[in-house]
Order: structure tokens, then C-alpha cells, then sequence
């Protein structure tokens, strides 16, 4: 003799219809977004609701337990942490590459080596110009063409000078970009994080804003490295699956948290970072400081993601937080250790400086030696002309002296011998000399030198550029493989859910009929 | 393994971006003939490109200046052959007189052809190539004689070095006071006033036989000298030229891509791209929702 309800059985029913009804809404929101970018499918965790009747003294005598049902119990997502953290150490990775590779291939471009346009080239030119004015030295058209091909290798120097300065300007420029980048990062979490822990302690589990903080984590993954801890510590009455608000701390190379930067606690204070150039140099990186940002709700204006109160200082040469902005600075040119400029931009701009200045210095010293053929000696053919900016290959020019009067370059060895051209012999010996300040190379095999050193850089930047990024699409691949969505799995299921709702609907018609049979076609005999 | 759509879609698009890559690569190798264009894509060739190519340019200059070398060279020795024939025809013309059976008119008519050779000597002496003076030393810009047969004031013997290969010269003029010394032109018009002097014997003019064999002899050494250069010349010229296709070979055998093998790498590309996008146009289309009515 049962002693449930009469209604039981729709009761029964209306929960199979609501709970069926769940997940299809869940199908249907995995579906939508099947191609959002960070989004984990998501999943509705059935559950049996109590069973009657429940254990007590006066339970009624009927065969027990009866099943009352289905609810929905969670909607989780489906993830794996791991995976996250594995991504996040190639993406990491991948992004310094990426920025280094970028800007050595940019260097690259710039150098245009091995060419016949090239710094190599004009140089060669420049030399064969002195041997033409070594055999012909009474030849004004030969003196022409030799200062002509000097102002060619003058120009070269500026050219490449200016261009590098360009592109490190462009650099500094990103870097800048790229902290304000980080900070509004910050800036999302920080927000992200607030709505979450208005969520969690009503025991809600906001599956979306996880997502979208993961999103953002691994955004700000590629520009720093970070290390996440986790913080259960929810008040309220939290999910057992509700993840609180996780620590994020800036991280060195080997993923050990950096002392004294720690971006966002877990009471969800948030610290930025910025970029601090040399007083001396401003395109040197000296410092990273990491502080307190604006409040949005402080004075009007003031940018929120910019930083209002320093707290901490990193130098240049210790931050070792990989990921883009080192790369960036790596390549851009930053303080080393012992104050003096390191990085690829700022080196081969010191290089070629080095190299001019040493050529400068090498030519006019033989061209003193020898006389032009109006009887001048004692001459520079090159100057280096301060006005023209910093570094001697910005500064290397022709002496106007040579410019307006080719006459005046010292061809001969002898005063008033037109016909001798042997100071232009030993002129055109300055390319294979070896100068002491070059490490005793000769120019022509120090530029070289350079370019082969530039080479094997980029090599290496570009092959790690390929390795990274491969191997964070593959642990992507494992990610999309756990947490993507599948559209086929998404339609099985939705065919499932809509089976199960129908023969919940058809459970409760069938328990419908009873009741009309109950009520109103029982007890009516012989009417 | 789950795989889901956007997972077979996200590496078909890896892929096929990959296959681009390698195209392009092998595309620019075609359309520009070099395996590499940026010195990261092999630093050891991009290294050596730039010292075969300084090296390149410094063989076709060398090149350049054995022309002119040769010029030098070639003009001097005629010059020199016509003052040795010139010599010659002078020591005939002094043995004819020397006998003593010319008339007074005879004998000036000598004179006026010594004279008239003595000229041409002055002329060859002064021989300009390319506007140089080259009997001249190292000033090129001034005759070596005046109309008088004096040496101007501006001259000198010293050697015309031109640079033919690396740190090797080579002297290109020759000492013009052998070749045209002051005192040859001086002998010559001591004869010319003889001739024209009726108290000159035989036996005078006997004793100027020698001098002129004299000077002969100084023509003659110097263009040996110049014929022994002139073989190094063409020695250090032919090493040239072969210096010149070796560094062209190596240059090429270092950074010129083999065709053949390009095109080829460019076809299987090809194939693997377009096995790829048939690939990836069936596997991308159909779905569950294909086969559901």
C-alpha cells in the first residue's frame, strides 16, 4: 500500500522536464559559442534528489527507498588547470621569441647583407675609387668619382645609423605599449575578480567569468611571466568547485615568484608595472618599477592604467621575467650590470659608430701624410661632424675641404709630383689594416664579423621563435581537446536531452491519465 | 584524443600556413637565385658572401689597373723602338760623313736630317698617353725637354708604381735618363753644329760613333728591363683572370641556389599543399547536423 503522494508522480516528471530543459539551455549556450576564443564547454552535472523515505521513526511501511527524481546539480566547466599552466609557460616563452626574432629580423632588414647595396658594397666601391686615383692621380675625374664614392659610404652610415634609431624608437615605443598593455590586463582581472567574489558566496559557480580571467591570464602570460596561486579561502557559502580569487605574481625564468611583485593579491589589490629609461641614454631601459596604480575614482583624467606611486625597483639587468617586453628590451638595449648599454639595437649602433670613428681616424692619418696636387698636405678627408647627431656613424663626413676641391685629396707621397699616386696606394691599404680598437681586425673583417654575429642571433631567435610556437599550438591542441567545443558531441547531446525531455512530458501525460481515471471515471457505477 | 571541429579547423590553418612558408621560401630562392637572403639563413654563407664579394671587386680592379699598367707599358716600348731606329739612322748618317768625300752641301743636308731626328727624339721624349708625360718621372703633367732640347724644370726618374695584385707593384714607366737622357738630345746638336763646321775632319766626327752606340745601348737596356716587366705583366694577368672565375665559382657554389633542387622542393611543396586543402575542404565541411534530418 503506497503512502506517497497523489502527486508524486508529476512532481517526478516536472523535474525530469526542468532539469532535461538545463541542459538543453547548456547545449545551447556551448553551441553559441562553439568559436568564442577562451571559452570552455560547459556541462550539467545530473543528480538524484533525496529519496523517500527518508530515515526516520515514524517512516511510513512501504517498500524504500522510492526514487523522487533528477536536479540539476552544478554547471561546471570543463578544464584542466594543468593544461592552463603548460600553456601559459610556452606562451610565455614563445612570446620573448617572438618579440626578439621580430625585431633581429626588422635589424636584419636594415643591414641588407649579403647585397650589392649594402654597407660591404659601398665600402668595396669606395676603395676601388682610391686604386682608380692611385694609377690616375693627375686625373681630376678620378679624384671626382673618389669623393663621390666617400660620400656614398657617408651616406651609408647615416642611413643606417638613422634607421636604427628609428626602429629603436619604435621599440621603446612598444615597450611603453606593452606595460600599459599588462596594466589594463590587470586592470580586467582586478574587475573580473570582483564579480566573482560577489557570485561565489551565494554558492553559484560563474563558469564565464573564469573563462574570460583565463583569457585574460593567458593574454598577460605572453608579456611577463607569472606564477598563480590559488586561494580557496571564499567567505559566504562557496561551490565546492568555486575557485576564489588566485594570486598573480611576476615570476623569473625558472616560474619562482619575484620578490616584491606581486601583481594582484588575493584580497584582489592590484599593482602595476612601467618601464624607467637612462637619464643619460632614454632609449636604455634602466629600471622596471612596479607600483600602485591610479584609482579610476581618483582626480579625472588620470589614466588608470598608469602607475601613481612606485613601490618596488627592478634594475634592467636582473628583470628576469621572460615573455615579450624582455624580449623587447633585449632588443631594444637596456643598463647592464655595470651601467654601460647592452642589447642588439644598441650594440650594433655602438658597433658601427666604433667602426666609423676607427676608419676615420685610420684614413686621415695616412691621408695627413701625403699631398694633394694644389701643394695642401697635412689634410683630413673625413670629418666627423657633431651637429650631425650622436656617434660617429652619424657624424663621419667628407671635409669640405675635399668636397670642394678634389685637388686637395693627397695622392702622392711627394710634394708636386702629380704624377705620384703612391699615398693613394697606401690610402687603399687602410681596408686590410688591423686596428687595434677593432680587436685587431681590419674594418672590412670587423663589419663582417658583425654581420655574421647578427646571423646566428636571428637564427637562433628564429628557430626558437618556431619551436615555441609550435609546441604552445600543441599544448593548445590538448587544451581545445579537453575544454573545445565539439559540435557533434554538442547535437548527440541535444538529441539525448530532448529525448529524455519528451519522455518526461510522456511520464507525466501517463500519470495525468491516472488522475482523470481517478477522479473523474471512478465511483460512477450505475449512473 | 577528443578533437573537436575548431581543433581540426585551427591545424588545417597551422598547416596550410606552414606549407605557405616553405612555399614562399622556395619562391623567393627561385625568383631571386640565392639560397639565403638574410644572414640568418645560414650566417656561415652570408659571412662569406661578404668576403667573397670585397674580394670579387678587389680582382676586377686589379684588373683595371693591369690595363693600365699595359697601356704604360706597351706605349713606352714603342716609343723606345722608334728612338733606337732613330739612333741608327743618325750613326749612318755620321759614318757616311765621316769619310771626308761630301760636299759642304751634302754635309748640310745631314746636318738639317740629324737635326730634324734630334726633333723627333725631343717629340718621342715628350709622348703624352692619356694626358701623361710618360718619360717624365712622376711629373706626368710636364714635357720632359723644352723646344730646345733642355730638360724643364720639373723632372724626375722616380718609378710610376701601380698596385696589380695584393701588395704586389709593379713599376709601370721607365727611367727616362736612360732612355732620353739630356746628354743624347746634347750630343746629337754637338754633331749637327760639326756637321756644319768645314774644319770638322773624318776623325772628329769618328769620335761621336761611340757615343751614339753609347746611347743606343742605354735604349736597349732599358727596354729589356721593361720587356722582362712586361712578362710579369702578362704573368700576374693571367693569374688574375683565373683569380677572377675561382672567386666567382666559390662565390656562386656559396650562395646561388641549385634550381633543380629548388624547383623540385617547390613541387613536392606544391603536391603537399594541395593534398592538404582537399584534406581540408572534406574534413571541415560535414557535421552531425549533415546526417540529422
Amino acid at each position: 500500500m503506497s503512502t506517497t503522494s497523489t502527486f508524486h508522480g508529476l512532481e517526478v516528471a516536472r523535474r525530469a522536464l526542468a532539469t532535461q530543459q538545463t541542459a538543453l539551455h547548456t547545449t545551447s549556450h556551448n553551441i553559441s559559442n562553439a568559436n568564442t576564443e577562451g571559452y570552455s564547454r560547459q556541462r550539467v552535472n545530473f543528480e538524484q534528489t533525496n529519496p523517500f523515505p527518508p530515515a526516520s521513526r515514524n517512516r511510513p511501511e512501504m517498500a524504500g527507498q522510492l526514487g523522487t527524481g533528477v536536479k540539476a546539480g552544478q554547471i561546471q566547466r570543463v578544464r584542466d588547470e594543468f593544461l592552463d599552466f603548460q600553456y601559459r609557460a610556452e606562451n610565455n616563452k614563445a612570446g620573448q621569441y617572438a618579440a626578439r626574432s621580430d625585431a633581429l629580423g626588422r635589424l636584419e632588414e636594415i643591414m641588407n647583407e649579403p647585397s650589392d647595396s649594402g654597407l660591404a658594397k659601398t665600402m668595396d666601391q669606395f676603395w676601388e675609387s682610391i686604386q682608380d686615383v692611385a694609377t690616375n692621380p693627375e686625373d681630376g675625374g678620378a679624384r671626382r668619382v673618389m669623393v663621390q664614392r666617400a660620400e656614398a659610404v657617408t651616406d651609408t652610415f647615416h642611413y643606417l645609423d638613422g634607421k636604427l634609431k628609428d626602429v629603436q624608437g619604435e621599440l621603446k615605443n612598444q615597450l611603453n605599449t606593452g606595460a600599459t598593455q599588462v596594466n589594463s590586463l590587470i586592470r580586467e582581472i582586478e574587475n573580473l575578480n570582483d564579480q566573482i567574489g560577489r557570485v561565489e558566496p551565494n554558492g553559484d559557480v560563474p563558469n564565464d567569468l573564469y573563462d574570460k580571467r583565463d583569457l585574460a591570464i593567458d593574454e598577460l602570460s605572453e608579456y611577463v611571466n607569472i606564477k598563480i596561486e590559488p586561494d580557496q579561502d571564499i567567505g559566504g557559502n562557496p561551490s565546492a568547485l568555486a575557485q576564489g580569487i588566485p594570486s598573480i605574481h611576476l615570476a623569473d625564468e625558472n616560474g619562482n615568484a619575484i620578490p616584491g611583485a606581486e601583481l594582484i593579491n588575493s584580497n584582489n589589490d592590484v599593482k602595476g608595472i612601467e618601464f624607467e629609461f637612462s637619464g643619460t641614454n632614454d632609449s636604455l631601459v634602466e629600471n622596471i618599477n612596479i607600483g600602485n596604480l591610479n584609482n579610476a575614482n581618483d582626480e579625472e583624467g588620470d589614466d588608470p592604467t598608469a602607475i601613481k606611486s612606485v613601490t618596488n625597483t627592478i634594475a634592467a639587468d636582473s628583470f628576469n621575467s621572460t615573455g615579450s617586453l624582455r624580449g623587447t628590451m633585449e632588443a631594444n638595449g637596456y643598463v647592464d650590470e655595470n651601467g654601460d648599454p647592452a642589447g642588439d639595437y644598441v650594440e650594433m649602433i655602438d658597433d658601427l659608430s666604433l667602426m666609423a670613428d676607427e676608419f676615420v681616424s685610420a684614413f686621415n692619418d695616412q691621408h695627413q701624410k701625403g699631398h694633394g696636387l694644389d701643394g695642401s698636405t697635412g689634410q683630413d678627408f673625413f670629418t666627423l661632424d657633431t651637429t650631425l647627431g650622436d656617434g660617429a656613424a652619424a657624424q663621419i663626413s667628407v671635409a669640405p675641404t675635399i668636397k670642394n676641391n678634389e685637388n686637395a685629396i693627397a695622392a702622392s707621397d711627394t710634394a708636386g709630383e702629380s704624377g705620384n699616386g703612391d699615398n693613394a696606394l697606401l690610402l687603399s691599404d687602410v681596408r686590410d689594416e688591423e686596428l687595434v680598437d677593432l680587436n685587431n681586425q681590419s674594418i672590412q673583417s670587423f663589419y663582417q664579423a658583425q654581420i655574421g654575429d647578427l646571423g646566428v642571433k636571428a637564427q637562433e631567435a628564429n628557430r626558437m621563435a618556431n619551436n615555441t610556437s609550435s609546441l604552445r599550438e600543441s599544448v593548445d591542441q590538448n587544451r581545445q581537446s579537453v575544454s573545445g567545443v565539439s559540435l557533434d558531441e554538442e547535437m548527440s547531446n541535444m538529441i539525448k536531452f530532448q529525448h529524455a525531455y519528451n519522455a518526461a512530458a510522456r511520464s507525466m501525460t501517463v500519470v495525468d491519465e491516472t488522475l482523470n481515471r481517478i477522479i473523474n471515471q471512478m465511483g460512477i457505477v450505475g449512473r | 584524443m577528443r578533437v573537436t571541429q575548431s581543433m581540426l579547423s585551427n591545424s588545417m590553418l597551422n598547416n596550410l600556413r606552414q606549407n605557405n612558408t616553405q612555399m614562399s621560401k622556395y619562391m623567393e630562392q627561385l625568383s631571386t637565385g640565392k639560397k639565403i637572403n638574410q644572414p640568418s639563413d645560414d650566417p656561415v654563407v652570408a659571412m662569406r658572401g661578404v668576403d667573397y664579394r670585397s674580394e670579387l671587386s678587389k680582382v676586377e680592379q686589379f684588373e683595371r689597373n693591369m690595363s693600365e699598367v699595359r697601356t704604360w707599358m706597351d706605349s713606352s716600348d714603342e716609343a723606345m723602338d722608334e728612338a733606337g731606329q732613330s739612333l741608327m739612322r743618325v750613326r749612318e748618317l755620321v759614318t757616311q760623313a765621316s769619310n771626308d768625300s761630301y760636299e759642304e752641301n751634302q754635309r748640310e743636308n745631314m746636318a738639317s736630317e740629324v737635326e730634324q731626328i734630334k726633333d723627333h727624339l725631343i717629340e718621342l721624349a715628350n709622348t703624352k698617353v692619356n694626358n701623361k708625360h710618360i718619360f717624365n718621372g712622376t711629373h706626368t703633367d710636364t714635357p720632359r725637354f723644352d723646344n730646345n732640347g733642355n730638360l724643364s724644370g720639373e723632372s724626375n726618374n722616380k718609378a710610376i708604381n701601380i698596385e696589380v695584385s695584393d701588395g704586389v707593384e709593379l713599376r709601370a714607366n721607365v727611367d727616362p735618363s736612360n732612355a732620353f737622357s739630356e746628354n743624347m738630345i746634347q750630343g746629337l746638336e754637338n754633331i749637327v753644329t760639326d756637321l756644319r763646321d768645314n774644319n770638322t775632319t773624318g776623325d772628329d766626327l769618328d769620335g761621336y760613333l761611340s757615343d751614339i752606340d753609347q746611347y743606343s745601348q742605354n735604349i736597349v737596356d732599358e727596354r729589356a728591363d721593361l720587356g722582362a716587366r712586361m712578362n710579369r705583366a702578362e704573368l700576374i694577368e693571367t693569374r688574375l683572370s683565373q683569380q677572377e672565375i675561382t672567386t666567382k665559382d666559390v662565390m656562386s657554389s656559396n650562395e646561388d641556389a641549385d634550381m633543380s633542387e629548388v624547383i623540385t622542393n617547390l613541387r613536392m611543396q606544391e603536391n603537399v599543399h594541395r593534398a592538404a586543402l582537399s584534406a581540408g575542404s572534406r574534413i571541415i565541411q560535414p557535421t552531425l547536423m549533415d546526417f540529422l534530418r
